[in-house]
Order: structure tokens, then sequence, then C-alpha cells
């Protein structure tokens, strides 16, 4: 080998064996959990005990469990809704936003006419009510994107923005309960969604809507024609598909989806609108959903897992007293080393001298 | 592969040992059966002038109940204003063990009302809050302080300042102005300031206030901004109803006076903070865990105690800034408040639209409507914290004029 071969190359991987993927992987874990324990020490915690207080806090008793459950709905939920969208390669950011209008949409029944129908109506009326502003929430940037070009990457995000003044108005302006207060009343008890086995019945319909979306995805026509314009916008239009049919009923489906995921956050879980609604979750479910590489089964267990790191985190907090940006730093760290191994799942590196004496042995 | 699943191996032992570990921690408090656990949801940390009081209460309150036999340990979460991490709060501490769970602030019973009715054995307290009456829970109670009692002798600190000023010819009587920094356009912020300046124009009668919303309670960056706005309109001094202390550090770069809430802010601010108001929740934490403790029930709505209970209290004065004869000003002024004699908001002190208030409603049932049969004005006094203990007087008195209203 000559001297101008770099010290690393990357090369493409073909031949990944599924035991080499998941070694990677659980390595990869394995690798965070031990930066973890460092940033554990430099916080002047004890790690194995902070990593067991996760883990109790979270899995050890049933109130532990029942919060995964419920900080794991928003995030499977929105996670399914944003995956048709990365499937046809339209970069949905707006999830934030589409939750937003969607739990504000539901919150307008709630308030408004909880005394003209019995809750199941209600709830199914405040449903509907998110579904459609989700929808059309996120149809907007793709008509446009579809029609004129425009970028929906920003354009989604800036709606992010959008949903949430509306909702901040709203907070302070037509809805406010107490002058001043800048906080919308409390739901009547008909608009908040049942529990079921302690947790609102969200979980229930996320379920559901994994069974649906893994269907929708890979059996259906929509389904194809989501994955052959995620391929191809050319093949797609040779094909004679409606590029802007396809592209905003998509946009539109994954709106709904998170404007329902709004309404369980609303109304099961809040039992009132503020403009914090979707918590980040908009964003956080983008992880989600590449972890799980856009497959809704991997999906429960991504979300399950992130839902477990937030409760561990607040579990950290009041029993060890260990700052909650702490247990972000080491959220961070454990998606970073989960995103990252794919890298080497897909890549492999090849070092100058390994290759020189390769080389040799060949020669 | 080997070294892979050689590091993956070490890896796995390290687990295991995190796991285990876990497993035996939550034996060791139950050694001690003493000690009560007691949680308080904070909504800033300790960066905030406004969570300091609370620290401040909550330490004092450890000793005053250790002194009488019962032994507290606090747990404290940070950070969280309003809505389901509020709720994620309440149930960790409550599943900690936590006899009471204090919560520092308004936004954040919703979110506690959620959790509430789940853990029946836990005293949820919110501090500032005001439903407790009306929710359906035995387990809510909530408490607001006289704290307007205090705000009036903060004003008489401002209004001597002013008054000094004016007899100094430092200032015309025109230029007597003073900023307030508000957080919202809500009665506990509109009774606060009121009093502020009735305050003020008791010692200093041709005082005039502006007061400028800045959309949340507390915002270290807003505030300065606000307050270096209301300086540039003119005033003279700054008071402020929002949690952190740039209100006074910006009056002392510009060269006027401050008057602060929480805390007393002279440390930062020597040449322009002359005094503070605050709430010293210390008796008020000590009567909820000693009544929990001895098996007593708390009060719902925990009413009257202010100046002469000692939960409202003044910081130490700044003397080497403040206009002579100031402490005796105000000795005299909380003297009066305590016996009875000066009522605050005595209505022939002040006008609203130029007339004098001879009615004036208080919501009762959290609908956000005055109600009949509640009417605080009677004795030719605004009765403040008088039919529940959380401020009630929203009237927008003449003197005082409001540069933004959008909050």
């Amino acid at each position: 080998m000559n001297e101008k071969t770099p010290f690393i190359r990357i090369a493409k991987r073909e031949d990944a064996s599924k035991k080499r993927i998941w070694t990677v992987r659980i390595a990869a874990f394995a690798v965070a959990i031990l930066l973890g324990m460092i940033i554990f020490v430099i916080a002047g915690a004890n790690p194995i005990k902070a990593y067991g207080v996760m883990i109790t806090s979270s899995l050890g008793k049933k109130s532990g469990i029942k919060q995964v459950v419920k900080n794991a709905i928003p995030l499977l939920g929105t996670g399914l809704a944003l995956a048709p969208c990365f499937r046809m390669r339209y970069w949905n950011i707006g999830a934030e936003g589409q939750i937003t209008m969607g739990a504000m949409a539901a919150t307008y029944f709630a308030l408004n006419w909880y005394s003209k129908m019995p809750s199941a109506v209600l709830l199914l009326v405040m449903g509907i009510a998110s579904l459609v502003f989700g929808g059309l929430w996120s149809a907007i940037p793709a008509i446009f994107k579809s029609r004129w070009g425009t970028n929906e990457t920003l354009f989604t995000l800036m709606m992010n923005y959008i949903a949430i003044g509306i909702v901040a108005w709203l907070q302070g302006g037509p809805w406010e309960g107490k002058p001043g207060s800048q906080i919308i009343p409390m739901f009547d008890k008909k608009a908040v969604l049942p529990k079921l086995f302690g947790v609102h019945c969200g979980w229930v319909i996320v379920l559901l809507l994994v069974a649906f979306m893994f269907v929708y995805m890979n059996y259906t026509k929509h389904g194809y024609e989501i994955a052959v314009l995620g391929e191809s916008e050319n093949t797609a239009r040779y094909a004679g598909m409606n590029i802007l049919k396809v592209t905003v009923r998509t946009a539109a489906l994954s709106g709904a989806i998170c404007g329902l995921v709004g309404f369980m956050t609303a109304s099961g879980v809040n039992q009132t609108l503020q403009s914090g609604v979707a918590g980040g979750v908009g964003f956080t479910a983008i992880t989600v959903c590449w972890l799980a590489q856009l497959n809704p089964f991997a999906m429960v267990a991504i979300s399950f897992l992130l839902a477990v790191l937030s409760k561990g985190a607040s579990g950290l907090q009041t029993t060890l007293s260990i700052p909650a940006s702490i247990s972000d730093i080491i959220t961070g760290i454990i998606l970073l080393c989960m995103l990252g191994c794919e890298f080497f799942i897909n890549y492999r590196l090849i070092f100058r001298d390994k290759q020189a004496k390769n080389g040799k042995e060949a020669a | 592969m080997k070294k892979v699943l050689a590091v993956l191996l070490a890896m796995a032992m390290v687990f295991a040992l995190a796991a285990c570990g876990g497993t035996t921690e939550p034996a060791a408090p139950s050694d001690d059966a003493e000690t009560y656990k007691v949680g308080m949801v904070c909504i800033g940390d300790d960066n905030a002038a406004y969570d300091r009081n609370f620290y401040m209460a909550a330490d004092a309150a450890k000793e005053a109940l250790a002194a009488k036999g019962i032994n507290i340990e606090w747990t404290y979460t940070y950070n969280h204003p309003e809505g389901d991490p509020v709720a994620v709060d309440c149930e960790e501490l409550a599943d900690a063990g936590c006899i009471a769970v204090f919560l520092n602030s308004y936004g954040q019973e919703p979110a506690m009302l959620t959790v509430a009715a789940d853990y029946p054995d836990t005293v949820f307290v919110g501090m500032t809050n005001e439903g407790s009456k009306s929710d359906d829970l035995d387990n809510t109670v909530n408490t607001f302080p006289s704290i307007y009692e205090g705000r009036y002798l903060a004003g008489v600190a401002a209004g001597c300042k002013l008054q000094e000023m004016i007899d100094n010819g430092e200032i015309t009587e025109a230029e007597a102005v003073i900023g307030y920094v508000g957080a919202y356009t809500y009665a506990e912020v509109l009774s606060g300031y009121t009093a502020f300046f009735l305050g003020a124009k008791s010692i200093c009668p041709a005082a005039t206030m502006l007061v400028e919303f800045i959309g949340s309670w507390g915002d270290p960056t807003l505030e300065a901004a606000t307050a270096q706005d209301l300086i540039d309109r003119g005033a003279v001094i700054v008071s402020q109803h929002s949690d952190s202390t740039t209100p006074a550090t910006t009056a002392q770069s510009n060269g006027v006076y401050h008057v602060g809430y929480n805390i007393g802010m002279s440390d930062v601010a020597p040449e322009a903070s002359i005094i503070s108001s605050r709430i010293d929740w210390t008796n008020y934490m000590v009567y909820v865990i000693e009544t929990i403790v001895g098996g007593g029930k708390v009060d719902a709505d925990y009413m009257g105690h202010g100046l002469a209970d000692g939960d409202v209290k003044l910081t130490e004065l700044n003397t080497a800034i403040a206009a002579e004869g100031t402490q005796e000003a105000i000795d005299a002024a909380a003297a009066k408040i305590k016996s009875g004699e000066l009522n605050v908001f005595d209505t022939s002190t002040f006008t609203v639209n130029g007339a004098e208030l001879t009615s004036s409603l208080v919501d009762m049932d959290c609908d956000f409507a005055p109600d009949e049969g509640f009417d605080a004005v009677f004795d030719g006094v605004y009765h403040e914290s008088y039919f529940k203990s959380a401020p009630a007087f929203a009237e927008r008195i003449d003197g005082i004029t409001l540069v933004n209203e959008s909050y």
C-alpha cells in the first residue's frame, strides 16, 4: 500500500449478519451505560446505586410501571404517526404543533360541550376533532410542498411555533380561567379519558394503532405508494401515481394521529390544555421512529425504553437528589450511542496498517 | 468478535451489579421510623429568589419541628411550573412515602389535582393556591399569607425615599414615579402593587406609579429589560412582583432605588435595594406537618395569617441608602396594622375612576366570576383575604398607570 492511503477508510458493509447487528447494538448500549457511569461519578453519585434507582423506581413498583406506560403512550403514538411520512422521505418535524392543534380542538369541545352530551359521545367528538385539526395542520405544508416545492422540514418546524403560540394566546385570552392566571380551567370529569388498569385508556388506542400502521405500511396500496414515492419521485410519477394526492394524504394521516395523541394527553393526562401540551414529544418521537427503523413493533420497545429512562430520571431526582438535567445527559448519551451504532452496522473502518498487512498476506 | 463479546460480558456484570445495588437500596430509610418524609415541588430552582425563599422556610421548619421532637427530611423537585411533570413529581414524592407534598406555585394546582385522589394518605399543599375548599378532595389544602401587609410596609420605605428626594430637591413632585415590574394582571399581583402604592402614598402623597407586566412569574432577562423600560419612562424607584433579582441590579446600574420581594436583595444591589417584603412560610409548614403527624386535620384554607403572626416579614433595612426615619415609619405603620388601627385598603385613601369604592364582590367557588353575598367592602375598608386567604383585590385605582395590559 502506498503512502496516499488514508489512515482510516470507511467502506460500506454488505454482509452484516443478524448476529453481528445485535452484537453491535448491545455493545453500543453497554458503552452508553458505561459513559453514563462516568457522568454519575462526575455528578457525585454512586453510579451503581444510581442505575439501580432508575430501574427500581420505574419498573420495581406498580405506580412506576403505570407512569412508564403513561409516558410511553404519546411517544409511541407520535412515532407511529411519523413513520409513513419518513418512509415517503417527507420530513415531518411538525408533530409538536400537530399534537398541540389536536389537543386544542379537543379542548374546545371539552370546555364548551360537556353539558350537552354524555361522556362517551363527548370523548368521541373530542377525538374526531383532534384528528381533523391535526390532519389539517399537517396538510398545509404538504400542499405547499407538492404544489410549489417548499421545504417541508422548515415549513413543518415553523408551524410548531404558530400552533404553540395560538394555544398560549388562548391560555391568556379567550379560554383563560381566573383573570390573569394564564390557566385554562380543568376539564369536566366527562371530558377525561377513563382509566384502564390504572392508566388512561390511550394505551389501548396506541396499541391498536401499532397493528393498523403495520398493516397500512406493508399490506395496502397506500403503503406501497408511500414506499415507491419515498424511493423515487420519478418512478412514482412514471407509475401513474398522483404525487400531490399521496403526499397530502400521508401528511394528513400523520398529522391526524399526532392530533389524536394531543387529545389523549390533554384529556387523559393534563385534564386541561396548556401551550406545553406536546412537551417535546414531537421531537423525541423522531428518535423513536429512527431507532425502530420505522418498524411499528420495534417502536413499542423503543418508546417503552425511553419512558423507563424518563421515569428513572425523576426517580433519581427524588431519591438521590441528582438533578434531572444529569439524567437528560445520560438519556442523550444512550440515544446517541444507539443511533450511532447503526454506522458500525452499515459501514466498516479499514485501518492503514491492517490493510498493509492484509495486502502482504494476500501476496 | 471475541473482543466485543468480552467487553459485553464485562458490561453485563457491571449492569447486574447495578441492579443488585438497587434492590437493597430502599431498605435504609425505614430503619429510622421517626423521620417523616416531606416533599416540595418547585417552580424554579435556587437561582430564583422566589424559590430560595421557600428553601429558607423549609430549613427553618425542619429546625422548628426538630425542637418539638418531630424529625423531617425534605425532598425537592425543580423547575416544573405546570403540566404533567408536576403530576409526575407529586406521584413520585407520594410514592416515596412523603406525608405531605408542598407545591410552591399557583399554576401547579391543576396537575396536582389529576393525581391527588390516588394518594389519600398524602396531603397536597398548594401554597398560594385557593382551590382546595371547592375541590371535592380531602387531602388538598392551601393558604396564602396576608402579604399585602408586607407590601404596604415596603411601600412605606419607598415613600420615605421619594419624599426625601423631593425634600432635598433632587426630584420634583411630578418626578416621584415608582416603576413596578408585574408578572400577570392577576389578583395576587394587583393586590400586591396596590398595597405597595398605598404604603408609598401614605408617606409621599405626590407619588405615582407605572406598572408593566411581563407575562411570566420569573424571567431574569425580561425582568431586567422591563425594569430598564420603567426607568427610561422616569421611574426613580423600582419594585417588582417577579421571581428574580435582576430588577434590583438594573436599578443599581441606572443609579435609581429599588424595593424587592421574596428575599433581601441588598446583597446583589447594595446601592439600590432598600428593603424587601416576603412571606415567611415557616409557620405554615410547621403547622401542616405537625397537624398531620399529630393525626389532626389540616385546614383546607388556612386564613388570616400575616404580619402579626410572623408569616409576613420585611427583610433587614439597608440603612446605608434608606431615607432617614424609614425604620421608625415602618415600625409605626406595622404596629398600627397589627393592632387593627390601620387598614391597608382603607377606601378613604384611594379612588377608582375618581369615586370611592363602595362594593367589590369576591369569587369564592373558583368559577372566575364574582359571587353575590361576598362583598369585601364594608365599614369603609376593602377587607383583603377576608373570605379566603388568597388575594382578591383586583380593582384598578387612580394614580397607577398600567403601561401594558397584555398579560
